[in-house]
């Protein structure tokens, strides 16, 4: 055996490397939070305000999953229409189930099926018409949007079978909630898929250098294809789950998680160029992003400023994130 | 830094030819298209040559031709500024807001500085910061649009209106002509002007290769950050535009501008990732964007299907980009 | 004192020496000649010259004046103009603008169009039978012209800005024949004119044709400087290559070995018929089981491109594969892979490695598949698959999840021919595998050839650094301008004939 240790490596003091874990960095900054926010309004870190917040945070928790993925993948990946697709989920189901219990598997199926061609659309334009990514999820936005109106009417109609509402709001083991289970078998099937597979390696392999993963052997285009499948089926799920918690579909229901989606991945440590990361981190930024607008709220700042802060936020997140090199001579 | 892959043995015909396969669609493509919307209107819609409905159609294209040029010209040095519409709109809450307390000149001024400060910041987050303009400008379409609503709550009781001279002026003619359409030319002709300036030259050769530019010694930064200054400049004329038209603000408003405005210099023979193209196709684009909107008004199908057929047209002019640039590299 | 005096140059790349004590001096109104074999430093000087290349220590003199030049910016100040065969050149722009770009004539910030045009036509006019019929497309884009007249253009880019010093570094590999002499009358004129220009072509033709003196470089030291009357090409071939004693060869014993090899199977492991790319004509080869074919030649000339497109990842226009007699489909990387065929990239970082994964990842992504059960992967398994690996290859590391960038340079480099171990290939490209790698990791890969060709696999060995290739090659192809000019084996592999086949020289 001639594995050797390399003794003369200098090691870094240990906490200086956990701090530069952005799950670790995550979490500093939710306990931040959790702190500076019972300051200001005294009961804000209960725990049932805790389980309340992991509640909320659990449909932008599933969404996010299929953003990390994309991102991930590298080359300016990123998918902007997870919103739009979990809204098209949201009038789907509720359309085709009528509320009824019976008709709840059929109008899943529907609702992943109508995503997932949405995702294979995207894919095919960013992997053979080299459209940029964000260029082509922006205007799949647009058409989900007609899509919606079309196949709605303008007016969604149905309402979430109790079955639904029941698995997503009922309270088990410590008032904890269905939303939060779904979403922790989702977290632990994702972390799963992006460690154990060969199809989460070559996510990471595709992030980290695209040529070099041509020169592996890898399909390049076929997998970048998989991943924005992948995204639109967990934003189908997040609709889903998000028709379950609000009880009736709206036309533009899950719209919002189109940037904080983002957010929360460029939080838990996923860089934008792609190839480092991974979910568990989304998820802990999911949790900090829903923490912070929690705070907002609390704070009584008013929607025009929310929307100010929340661009500042991703300013500050990319800028210590997501840089690109400098220019070489 | 890339040299054609090519033998040296081809005709100079095939020269000619391979170049105009570069990678965008030339602006003869949008020529035609112009030409054969305009003719699908004259059939289809009744009152199409009638002075109120031309004087609209150009009315209504004002803001969009001034954004899509000011885009035209970051998508030319390989940027891009998602969040033009949203200058514009900011642009125009703080016009509005000044004109009825420091008049006419001092609320334009204003305007423009907005629009120039709006595209400096995020010209200094492309260049300086270095971080990709794509979600630089996307962050920061948040960031203006959240002002907007500061400076102009919506539902504000007794909102400030422009002048009425502006608007009538706006929908008024001169020389048989609609003010409007002036408007349009003299957007046209800034560009010409503008194409003339080194700072445009740079620009293209920026966004052409950035690397061989650097290394022949252009000034990159200093040039990327003055394209989003432009555009900013631009989506601000865009806001006098859309406050002449309606003679109010709405702060809600504007962010449709900015994807119709790529969809426009796609159309009209702009490359995406720069270097090639010009404001000129750009205004085709516009024109015929707006001309297939006034089809399909004049075919009345259901307001529902109007937005999915919007959507799939702006997909479609992606998709058509994006062949021909795939056909160069030669797949 | 001469115009240009550059002395006590020193460069190093990690471990490897590329300038030692290395000079050059020469005068205005002079063509000097900067020449030398593959590892010589003739490449490393001219790019400190021209400052893309930081030296560790140089004291650099253009007319009596110490300069420092680190980046481009500082020989531009100096005076100091580069083409290289990599172009400067915007595509779209037109001939006119790249030539002015960055000194457009201007005013109030208005391009003057006109007086650009008449610049730019009188710098080609020079050059006009250069173009198509004699015709400047001065206002064509620059990306339509053939490669030879873009070459072309970058050299009347250079000229434009009044150098003092020219450097052509391999300007004038991309033309044909009536190109060079149309470049070869300007610089003539050049000279006349007081400018300095320091010329650097694989075609000794060009350099006696053009140059009064040349300096010699031989493993980053200066050989000789001479002038070129009174040298004969022989006289320059032994300068870069040297007499030190016997000419190297391989052993007797190895040699026989060699033959062995030729003859156990009838079926050669890898079979190539007139292969063409857009930079090759018509290779073709035959490599038996455990042979090792080396590709020879100045650098640049076809090798990198011949490995590439056995890989898949160049397009290939015309010519046939086959492995162990089977017609092997490469038009894409994946089907080569699948064909058995293994390529170890040139460029390390951009194309071998995924610097931001760890080194378990890296070694075992390209195989994978093997030993995943309907996609799953058992991290037991994937371990045991890099330990196996590791130690194969004696790659010393911390803990298999440690980054691969932690690794040095000779490590790196061993986790990218590891990973291809783990795919069983039939046929290993190693494409310039040693460069800028220490001489112990260097020795353990050249064990791991060994074992290689013990197991049969037919390697494909580009390298840049001619003793290597000499050392571990049964067999060398000689390549000039993407054709093979030579094969040579047994007695005539030897230093002389490479560098001599290399250029064309004929002893």
């Amino acid at each position: 055996m001639n594995l050797t240790k390399l003794r003369d490596r200098v090691q870094p003091g240990e906490a200086r490397v956990l701090l530069r874990n952005p799950v670790v960095l995550s979490l500093l900054v939710l306990l931040a939070l959790f702190v500076s926010g019972n300051l200001v309004a005294p009961g804000f870190a209960s725990y049932g305000s805790f389980v309340n917040t992991l509640r909320i945070a659990a449909f932008l928790g599933v969404i996010a999953a299929g953003q990390t993925i994309v991102i991930l993948g590298g080359g300016e990946g990123i998918d902007l229409s997870v919103g739009k697709i979990a809204t098209f989920s949201t009038v789907v189901v509720a359309q085709v189930s009528q509320g009824q219990d019976e008709r709840l598997l059929l109008a899943l199926l529907t609702a992943l099926a109508y995503c997932g061609l949405i995702g294979l659309a995207n894919g095919v334009g960013v992997a053979y018409l080299r459209i940029p990514p964000l260029v082509m999820t922006l205007g799949m936005v647009g058409v989900v949007t007609g899509i919606i109106r079309v196949y709605s009417g303008g007016q969604p109609e149905g309402r979430a079978p109790a079955l639904l509402s029941q698995m997503v709001n009922a309270t088990a083991l410590g008032g904890v909630r269905g939303s939060v289970w779904i979403w922790l078998i989702v977290a632990a099937f994702t972390i799963w898929l992006l460690r154990r597979t060969t199809f989460g390696r070559r996510v990471y392999a595709l992030g980290a250098n695209r040529e070099a993963a041509f020169l592996s052997g890898i399909n390049v285009q076929r997998n970048l294809v998989l991943l924005y499948v992948a995204s639109s089926l967990y934003a189908a799920l997040g609709g889903v789950m998000l028709l379950g918690f609000a009880g009736a579909a709206s036309i533009n229901l899950a719209d919002q998680y189109q940037l904080i989606s983002i957010a929360a991945v460029v939080i838990g440590g996923t860089t934008l160029a792609g190839g480092v990361g991974g979910y568990l981190g989304t998820a802990v930024g999911a949790v900090v992003l829903q923490t912070m607008r929690n705070l907002l709220i609390v704070l009584d700042i008013p929607a025009a400023g929310r929307q100010v802060v929340n661009g500042v936020i991703l300013i500050v997140l990319l800028s210590l994130y997501g840089r690109q090199r400098r220019l070489r001579q | 830094m890339s040299a054609p892959e090519r033998s040296s043995t081809s005709t100079l015909l095939d020269d000619a030819r391979t170049w105009l396969l570069q990678g965008r669609l030339p602006v003869t493509t949008a020529i035609v298209l112009l030409l054969a919307t305009l003719v699908v209107n004259l059939v289809v819609a009744d009152n199409f040559l009638t002075a109120f409905n031309i004087r609209s159609i150009f009315a209504n294209v004002i803001p969009l031709a001034a954004v899509a040029v000011g885009q035209t010209v970051i998508v030319l040095g390989r940027g891009i500024d998602l969040s033009l519409g949203v200058i514009a709109t900011l642009s125009s809450v703080v016009t509005v807001s000044v004109v009825e307390t420091r008049g006419l000149t001092a609320a334009l001024l204003t305007g423009l500085a907005t629009g120039a400060a709006c595209g400096l910041v995020n010209g200094l987050l492309v260049a300086v910061v270095r971080l990709q303009p794509i979600v630089a400008t996307f962050a920061t379409s948040f960031v203006w649009s959240g002002l907007a609503l500061y400076v102009l709550p919506p539902g504000t009781a007794a909102a400030p209106r422009m002048p009425d001279v502006v608007v009538q002026g706006y929908r008024g003619a001169f020389l048989g002509i609609p003010n409007a359409a002036w408007l349009l030319a003299l957007i046209g002709a800034s560009w010409l002007v503008l194409k003339r300036t080194r700072l445009l030259r740079h620009v293209y050769a920026v966004g052409g290769d950035e690397h061989a530019a650097f290394a022949t010694g252009v000034r990159v930064g200093r040039v990327q950050v003055m394209t989003y200054v432009v555009g900013g400049t631009y989506a601000a004329f865009a806001s006098f535009a859309m406050l002449a038209n309606s003679g109010s603000a709405d702060a809600l408003a504007g962010g449709g501008l900015t994807l119709a405005s790529i969809a426009a210099l796609v159309i009209g023979g702009t490359r995406l990732s720069g270097g090639a193209g010009g404001a000129g196709g750009t205004i085709i684009g516009v024109l015929v964007l707006q001309l297939l909107t006034s089809v399909l008004v004049a075919l009345r199908p259901p307001t529902d299907v109007r937005q999915l057929i919007d959507g799939l047209l702006v997909i479609l002019a992606l998709a058509l980009a994006g062949l021909w640039a795939g056909r160069r590299r030669g797949r | 004192m001469a115009f240009l005096e550059m002395r006590g140059v020193d460069k190093r790349y990690g471990g490897v020496v590329a300038l030692d004590d290395a000079s050059l001096s020469a005068e205005r109104g002079e063509v000097h000649g900067l020449l030398g074999a593959n590892g010589s430093g003739k490449s490393s000087l001219n790019k400190i010259l021209t400052g893309v290349v930081a030296p560790d220590r140089a004291t650099i003199e253009v007319d009596g004046v110490a300069t420092r030049i680190h980046r481009p910016q500082d020989a531009h100040h100096s005076g100091i103009a580069a083409v290289y065969q990599e172009l400067s050149l915007i595509p779209d722009l037109s001939v006119a603008a790249n030539i002015v770009l960055a000194f457009e004539s201007t005013r109030l910030g208005f391009v003057q169009r006109r007086r650009d045009r008449d610049r730019a036509e009188a710098l080609l006019e020079r050059f006009a039978p250069a173009f198509h019929g004699g015709i400047l497309p001065i206002q064509a884009p620059v990306g339509s012209l053939s490669p030879g007249e873009q070459q072309i253009v970058e050299i009347a880019k250079a000229i434009a800005r009044e150098p003092d010093i020219l450097v052509l570094d391999e300007a004038t590999a991309s033309l044909y024949s009536a190109q060079v002499e149309v470049v070869s009358a300007v610089v003539r004129e050049l000279r006349a004119a007081g400018t300095l220009v320091v010329f650097t072509s694989h075609r000794l033709g060009e350099v006696y044709d053009l140059c009064d003196r040349a300096t010699v470089l031989r493993n980053g030291a200066v050989a000789g400087s001479v002038a070129l009357a009174e040298t004969s090409e022989a006289e320059l071939v032994e300068l870069m290559v040297g007499s030190l004693g016997a000419p190297r060869r391989r052993p007797a014993a190895e040699r026989e070995e060699a033959k062995k090899v030729q003859g156990v199977s009838g079926v050669p492991r890898l079979e190539v018929v007139d292969l063409s790319t857009d930079r090759l004509e018509q290779v073709s080869c035959r490599v038996a089981q455990g042979e090792v074919l080396g590709l020879g030649g100045l650098a640049g000339q076809g090798q990198s491109e011949f490995l590439n497109a056995l890989f898949g990842a160049v397009r290939i226009r015309h010519g046939s594969v086959e492995v162990d007699g089977q017609a092997a489909l490469t038009h894409r990387p994946k089907q080569a892979v699948d064909a058995g065929i293994a390529l170890v990239p040139g460029d390390r970082n951009r194309q071998g490695l995924f610097p931001v994964r760890p080194i378990l990842e890296n070694l075992t992504v390209p195989s994978m598949r093997r030993r995943a059960r309907l996609g799953v992967l058992s991290d037991a398994a994937e371990r045991a698959a890099a330990s196996r690996a590791g130690d194969q290859l004696q790659i010393k590391f911390g803990a298999l999840d440690d980054g691969v960038m932690t690794l040095s340079g000779g490590n790196q480099q061993k986790v990218v021919v590891g990973k291809w171990l783990l795919t069983d290939p039939r046929v290993v490209l190693l494409d310039d595998p040693t460069k800028g790698i220490d001489v112990r990791a260097k020795a353990e890969l050249y064990e791991v050839i060994g074992q290689l060709t013990e197991r049969g696999v037919a390697v494909l060995l580009n390298s840049s650094d001619d003793d290597e290739l000499l050392t571990l090659s049964h067999r060398v192809l000689v390549f000039f301008e993407g054709r093979i000019v030579s094969v040579l084996a047994g007695d005539d592999l030897t230093r002389e004939r490479l560098v001599a086949d290399s250029l064309q020289v004929t002893t």
